[in-house]
């Protein structure tokens, strides 16, 4: 049983992780009903900002009141990213058919994953990424549990994150304008709002999140590289699409879902299919799974007729 | 076919003008001095972009200003009236203004190689400054040129042995074109060379040539195919037995051949398919198992056709069940699905090592040592020697592929203007009006899935005995996402612009050197570009064009008159049939 509630907390931070990130698809897909593939890279832009920061700052500090500023700097750099994405090759494309934004994505994507493996200086390779202390250490135990301190601070980011944006959205003048835009885009302009000024909103909405997950996943694995975003971003948008694409909090319950069952795959999927080398195939086969039965996701969210 | 004049056929010769304008004789003079440069001395440096210092013999970059100087005097033939006919169909005004600007970025693009290389333009022979001298003044001879109004080409008919030969004399420009293009081996000579290509190209469109050989290409189909195949064919004649261009050559035609697939899937039925390369991946996989390699795991070796044809079944059979999403999920969607499927590819046969799952694919090892095939008692290995010429390993891969290349163009255009080709593009632009109109949407989608996968699975065998090895990480997402490009950039659904954007894609990074680090970053840039400013591609299918661009009125017009005048057509609706 303790290997139960290990693996659940292990799924838990994966899920968190994909959680942040997949508020990013889904929030752009509610507004304009685009996937913006490249969002794994702004994922990733943000884990490199918190890194610049903290190597031309504070290069050598290991407080923990570096952190805060860490994230700002991650924060920052994910949604300058996106925003301009968005203004550059996304805003051109709104009419044009459906394949274009997707391979302009595609494209964007490769761009930004080259862009920080040419320019950032050692990106070739996977980079270190800065110890802080309490948020990382020695682990927790917890009876039989352990408990990584960077776990706490991921599962503790979304809490926090998620809590925000909810209060962003409902409580907010430009959060309701998000909401009146995604209900109906002609509508919401005729009431005055300034559609243009709320996709580029979704946008950095989206990027933020993914910025703290940047450092959240840097926290977690020692490292950061140029190709991290791929993999993650497929899978938050398993998590998104899981959840119900179009639905912020679908997107994290989706994520929260996703992670866990990946990591309850690797433990109790028995033979030599099991294991972490098939985990990857096991979220893949889920989303695959779920695209086909049930395209709203869990919690159902606009029903997809788009061609 | 019978010799008709256009409708409008004087409508020009009116307008145009009797007596050469000072201008004229300013843009002629130019030319004239341009042609003339080549044949002095533009440097004194004989190592310098291969050799220009020999005086009264053009060599290699000088013949390409002989080359703009020719065609600047044929405009200006054409543009003193003395050919009719061939006047209303080219604007030499736009045509002669894009040529004087090429040579002109040429000849200053040189000087300032000399300046930097060198080094010091102390270097430079008079030659140069000739030139330079010839590309201002037709510049400025024909910076005020007036454009004549142009007939649109669809409504000339030039005698059919004319736009036969036009369309001879393009295969053989093309053919003698990528051979000296491959022959370069200095990056700067080939970076000179694509300047003066683009520009030469550019004229020449700006000029309405290439909407006037669309025309004429649409009318003479077969004789288009033919020459291309014979041009393709031809090619490793002129290669003297050298394998370094023909393995760069048969990696395009492999490229190629698998973008034509997807092209089948993408440009024809408009379904997204990020995960295409697995298909290939699932044949080489197939035919690495039961080849002779020490590392295949499986005993059966049958003869190579049918590995060709287990190939090409077990990928369809992949295409079948990644198809069938299709049913339920559409658009953005399916492209998640067909990228997760890859992945999924790609993890399965990584995996398959032994340790986890069944011992396979050999893990991320992948399969070494596959030898070359072996179909009766012609090796591929060996070298082969035809007509005097010697044919090495490269060349004999080549000529299979191309046999499948071709055949996999056949399938396309025999599909594209089929039953189910009109399916696909029904699907494509609306798949509501579609499946109302009685088409068979699910089970056509599901053809177009099965179907390229089936030719992917076809090159996929052959790819596998031509690189040796098998390996995951030949089939990763950014390999599809290459094909997608090669797709965008040359042209959806059109097989003249997949197979340039394939040639462009794989030929530049080869023969760029200092491109290739940088290749990845271009090519994402390039998909963004091209999406905001040409999503049709350099080399687009029309109709594919007007999707593009819904509110042009014209463009639809004309697609639908060269849509009525080709199906008028006796000889070409007999080659379509």
């Amino acid at each position: 049983m303790d290997l139960f509630f290990q693996q659940l907390l292990n799924g838990l931070t994966l899920g968190s992780l994909y959680a942040l990130i997949a508020v990013g698809y889904t929030v752009v897909y509610g507004i304009v009903q685009i996937i913006n593939f490249a969002h794994g890279e702004v994922f990733m832009i943000g884990a490199f900002g918190a890194l610049a920061t903290w190597t031309v700052l504070f290069q050598g500090q290991t407080s923990l009141w570096v952190l805060p500023l860490m994230i700002v700097g991650a924060v920052a750099a994910s949604v300058v990213v996106a925003v301009l994405m968005e203004r550059i090759a996304y805003r051109p494309l709104r009419h044009a058919p459906r394949l274009a934004p997707l391979i302009t994505a595609i494209g964007i994507s490769v761009f930004l994953q080259e862009a920080v493996r040419l320019f950032y200086p050692g990106a070739k390779s996977a980079l270190p990424f800065p110890r802080i202390d309490i948020v990382t250490g020695p682990a927790l135990q917890l009876g039989e549990i352990t408990v990584r301190r960077s776990a706490i601070f991921t599962i503790g980011s979304l809490i926090v994150c998620a809590a925000l944006l909810w209060i962003f959205i409902n409580r907010t003048k430009l959060g309701r304008g998000m909401l009146a835009v995604s209900q109906d885009k002609d509508t919401a302009r005729l009431m005055g709002i300034n559609v243009d000024r709320i996709i580029a909103v979704a946008f950095g909405l989206g990027a933020a999140l993914a910025g703290v997950a940047g450092v959240a996943q840097g926290l977690q694995n020692n490292n950061i590289d140029f190709f991290m975003g791929f993999l993650a971003g497929l899978k938050a948008f398993t998590a998104a699409v899981l959840g119900g694409i179009g639905n912020v909090m679908g997107a994290v319950l989706g994520g929260l879902v996703l992670g866990v069952v990946e990591a309850m795959a690797v433990q109790f999927i028995p033979g030599t299919f099991g294991g972490s080398p098939w985990k990857d195939v096991w979220a893949f086969a889920l989303l695959i799974i779920v695209l086909v039965f049930r395209p709203q996701g869990l919690l159902g969210a606009r029903v997809v007729d788009r061609a | 076919m019978t010799t008709s004049t256009s409708p409008t056929p004087h409508a020009k010769t009116a307008v145009g003008n009797p007596r050469p304008s000072p201008q004229w004789w300013l843009t002629l003079a130019g030319a004239v001095l341009l042609v003339a440069s080549a044949f002095l001395s533009w440097c004194y440096v004989p190592a310098l972009l291969g050799d220009l210092s020999i005086d009264a013999y053009p060599g290699g970059l000088q013949l390409l200003m002989v080359i703009v100087g020719v065609i600047a005097i044929f405009f200006l033939v054409l543009r003193s009236g003395r050919m009719p006919s061939m006047d209303t169909l080219l604007d030499s005004a736009r045509a002669l203004k894009a040529l004087s600007a090429t040579a002109a970025g040429f000849m200053v693009l040189v000087a300032l190689v000399i300046a930097l290389q060198a080094p010091g333009l102390a270097n430079a022979n008079p030659g140069l400054f000739v030139g330079i001298v010839g590309a201002a003044l037709m510049m400025a001879g024909s910076w005020q040129m007036a454009s004549d109004p142009l007939v649109d080409p669809i409504t000339v008919r030039l005698p059919s042995w004319v736009e036969i030969l036009v369309i001879v004399v393009m295969m053989a420009i093309v053919l003698f074109g990528a051979a000296y293009a491959l022959g370069q081996e200095d990056g700067t000579v080939f970076c000179l060379f694509l300047a003066f290509l683009g520009g030469v190209v550019a004229a020449l469109a700006r000029g309405g040539l290439f909407s006037w050989i669309s025309v004429i290409a649409a009318r003479h189909r077969q004789v288009l195919m033919m020459g291309a195949l014979a041009v393709a064919f031809l090619f490793p004649f002129t290669q003297n037995g050298s394998d370094a261009n023909m393995s760069i050559a048969t990696q395009v035609l492999i490229f190629a051949t698998t973008a034509l697939g997807l092209n089948i899937v993408v440009g024809l039925a408009g379904l997204l398919d990020l995960g295409y390369i697995a298909f290939l991946g699932a044949g080489a996989y197939v035919s690495a198992m039961m080849s002779h390699s020490a590392f295949a795991h499986i005993g059966w070796k049958p003869p190579f056709i049918v590995v060709v044809v287990i190939g090409a079944i077990v990928s369809s059979i992949l295409g079948l069940i990644i198809g069938s999403p299709t049913l339920r999920v559409s658009g953005d969607y399916l492209a998640i699905v067909t990228l997760a499927f890859g992945e999924i590819f790609r993890l399965t046969v990584n995996n398959l090592d032994g340790n986890n799952g069944p011992r396979l694919t050999n893990g991320p090892n992948g399969i070494p040592g596959i030898p070359d095939l072996e179909i009766g008692s012609f090796n591929f290995g060996d070298t082969h020697t035809v007509l005097g010429i010697p044919l090495g390993r490269f060349a004999n891969y080549y000529f299979l592929m191309l046999v499948v290349a071709a055949f996999i163009i056949m399938v396309f255009t025999r599909l594209n203007n089929s039953r189910i080709g009109r399916g696909w593009v029904a699907i494509r632009e609306d798949e509501k009006a579609a499946e109302a109109m009685g088409v068979n949407t699910f089970g056509l989608k599901l053809f177009a899935f099965a179907g390229g996968a089936f030719l992917a699975g076809m090159a996929g065998t052959i790819k596998a005995h031509q690189d040796v090895s098998v390996t995951p990480d030949q089939y990763i997402f950014l390999e599809s996402a290459f094909l997608l490009a090669a797709i965008v950039l040359g042209g959806m659904g059109s097989v003249a612009g997949v197979l340039v954007g394939a040639t462009v894609l794989k030929l530049l990074p080869e023969k760029l050197r200092f491109v290739a680090d940088y290749r990845l970053l271009i090519f994402g840039l390039l998909l963004v570009v091209m999406m905001r400013f040409r999503p049709e591609g350099l080399v687009p299918s029309q109709r594919r064009a007007l999707e593009f661009h819904a509110d042009d009125e014209e463009l639809a017009d004309r697609i639908e008159e060269v849509h009525l005048e080709i199906a008028a057509e006796p000889d070409s609706a007999e080659a379509k049939a």
